[in-house]
């Protein structure tokens, strides 16, 4: 006989039911791992990483046997655990020093991911710069030509706009436009590699300028990283065709005969009615008016019944 | 009377909000981001640390600047003293987390109720007890319908026992209709399990049971070979012990005798003939002993 599944409690059922698919997701959950050597530079990436992607963030300060790319069972059991759909994996060696994974998964499975090898960084404890406040919104600026046209950066960027997210707004503060992540693809390599990608956070400074628009200023913040694509993991065409879905609920509902062109401008289509000819109101011309003679015998006929009548 | 000139001068007082690019900048306001794909400047890449880091730093000051201007120029609302940009739906298409929900299918009573057009009503959870003159629950905790509640007195039917404990058949009447509610539930949860694998729901019955049975002939000590058969018992598969053929291709034979003895020699990290350390610990501990 089957079983059913059933919380023990309410405080379980509330935290079951919150795991389950929903239209309007949780946000998204980072874990960050490390594997089972690391050295300095990624440790403290990864705490970064972690400062900046606070509080929906989980840190492993363990030791971990793992390595995405060729196994993907034990990322995907901690995906599983923690209830998180990206991830970050720390490690180094010989072959690759300072390895950093930055992935996503889909239903508890990988979904898609990228390696980078770190080959500059500067920290938020290098630096010792005012930090934003836990929590806050990042703006995402990505600059050069490679972010349209090599497809692993286009998968990097579609990777660390995931990452750093947050939760899904309709409105923003502007007193809370605390900090910028920028990241500026370098030259492409002779036969169109990716070269180095910059990863800069910077906190921001607003001045006066005399208009409605502050002036920017920016004050680096950390972790600064010059980072190496790698290996990269593409997802599979029905995987993401799934992860992409929009559900019926969210789904604008189509609006008859109202349309709008690339400007942004609206269009709408009335239907009117079919016209009556006889009924529309011309130019008074005496020559169109309706005799008066047709009527005037009748009446006058009755005049003289009435009088016959009397 | 003509301001312009003190609105000027008014203005270059502070520092300038314009940013020059050539190819207009995308944004996508609803994720906060923006794309520029302006050619960069090779040469600031290439040279010292400190001139590339000056440059990236203008390079993104220009399009914090950018995405600025955007976001300070959305419609606004204020709440709490703050002033909040109100920001359009994103446009890049990122990846969901988990699958779309899919729909549960109704349940026998849902289906039937839907038929009949009948319609839940909300009602309230509580009723008057006039005995008490309190308002209790239906049901639960110090609700009505609990067995101390209710009315210490019974009228022993016309037809029943004389003898017969009417308590205990109240208790057993209750039992029952929970017993009875949990069967339905049971039902309904495999009809929708069914459902989902998309069996009928008696096939589904009987595949658990074979399963069951299965299970339940491996758990004696003969693994059920002394079972009485049941009617209809299905044929147990296991798995088939399968043996190398006595005469066959020597290079096969010759490689897996080879990956044997290069695993003894070589010594592979998990499956080391012998573990040295432990080997040691061995030999001291032994050692310790005899000078005891």
């Amino acid at each position: 006989m089957l079983t059913q599944p059933k919380a023990k409690n309410a405080r379980t059922k509330r935290f079951l039911t919150n795991r389950d698919p929903k239209v309007n997701e949780n946000v998204k959950t980072a874990i960050f791992v490390r594997g089972s050597t690391t050295s300095k530079v990624i440790q403290d990436t990864l705490k970064d990483l972690f400062a900046l992607r606070k509080p929906e963030a989980v840190n492993f300060t363990k030791k971990n046997e793992i390595h995405p790319f060729d196994d993907e069972t034990g990322i995907e059991f901690f995906a599983r655990k923690n209830d998180s759909s990206l991830f970050a994996v720390g490690m180094h060696s010989k072959k690759r020093p300072h390895n950093l994974i930055l992935g996503r998964t889909f239903n508890y499975q990988i979904l898609d991911m990228i390696e980078l090898g770190i080959e500059g960084c500067t920290t938020m404890e290098d630096l010792k710069t005012k930090a934003c406040s836990v929590g806050t919104k990042p703006l995402m600026v990505f600059n050069g030509e490679g972010f349209n046209q090599n497809e692993d950066l286009i998968r990097l960027k579609s990777i660390l706009l995931d990452f750093f997210r947050g939760e899904a707004a309709d409105k923003v503060s502007l007193k809370g436009l605390e900090y910028v992540i920028t990241v500026t693809a370098g030259p492409l390599g002779p036969n169109g590699e990716p070269g180095l990608v910059f990863f800069r956070p910077y906190t921001t400074v607003f001045k006066k300028s005399g208009m409605r628009q502050p002036r920017v200023e920016l004050e680096e913040m950390g972790p600064s990283l010059d980072l190496r694509i790698r290996r990269v993991r593409y997802p599979s065409d029905d995987m993401m065709k799934m992860a992409t879905k929009v559900p019926k609920e969210l789904k604008q509902t189509k609006v008859k005969n109202i349309s709008r062109d690339g400007m942004g401008d609206k269009y709408g289509r009335v239907h009117l009615g079919k016209q009556d000819i006889n009924k529309i109101q011309t130019r008074k011309v005496k020559a169109l008016k309706k005799k008066l003679d047709d009527k005037q015998p009748a009446s006058k006929k009755q005049r003289t019944m009435d009088v016959d009548s009397d | 009377m003509d301001v312009s000139g003190i609105l000027e001068s008014q203005k270059s007082k502070f520092k300038s909000i314009q940013v020059n690019r050539l190819i207009p900048v995308e944004f996508d306001l609803g994720l906060l981001a923006s794309f520029d794909i302006n050619m960069t400047d090779e040469a600031k890449f290439r040279s010292d640390k400190a001139t590339r880091e000056a440059y990236l730093k203008e390079l993104s000051r220009e399009g914090a600047q950018l995405m600025i201007n955007e976001l300070f120029s959305l419609p606004t609302t204020v709440d709490d003293d703050s002033y909040y940009a109100s920001l359009p739906k994103p446009i890049t298409v990122l990846p969901r987390e988990k699958p779309i929900p899919k729909e549960k299918p109704m349940t026998r009573w849902e289906k039937f109720a839907k038929f009949k057009g009948i319609q839940k009503r909300k009602s309230s959870g509580k009723v008057f007890d006039e005995t008490s003159g309190e308002w209790r629950r239906k049901y639960g905790f110090k609700g009505v319908n609990n067995d101390d509640q209710k009315p210490w007195l019974i009228e022993v039917p016309g037809n029943a026992n004389q003898y017969e404990d009417q308590y205990k058949v109240r208790r057993e009447e209750k039992k029952e209709r929970i017993e009875k509610n949990n069967r339905r539930s049971q039902r309904n949860y495999e009809e929708r399990v069914a459902a989902e694998k998309g069996m009928k729901p008696h096939e589904m019955r009987k595949r658990e049971l074979q399963k069951a049975l299965v299970l339940s002939k491996q758990s004696t000590a003969s693994l059920g070979k002394f079972d009485a058969k049941l009617k209809g018992e299905p044929k147990i598969k296991g798995i088939k012990r399968k043996f190398e053929p006595l005469v066959g291709s020597v290079d096969k034979e010759k490689t897996k005798n080879m990956a044997i003895l290069n695993k003894v020699n070589k010594g592979d990290s998990k499956a080391t003939v012998l573990n040295v350390r432990k080997a040691q610990r061995a030999l001291n501990n032994a050692k310790r002993a005899a000078k005891k």
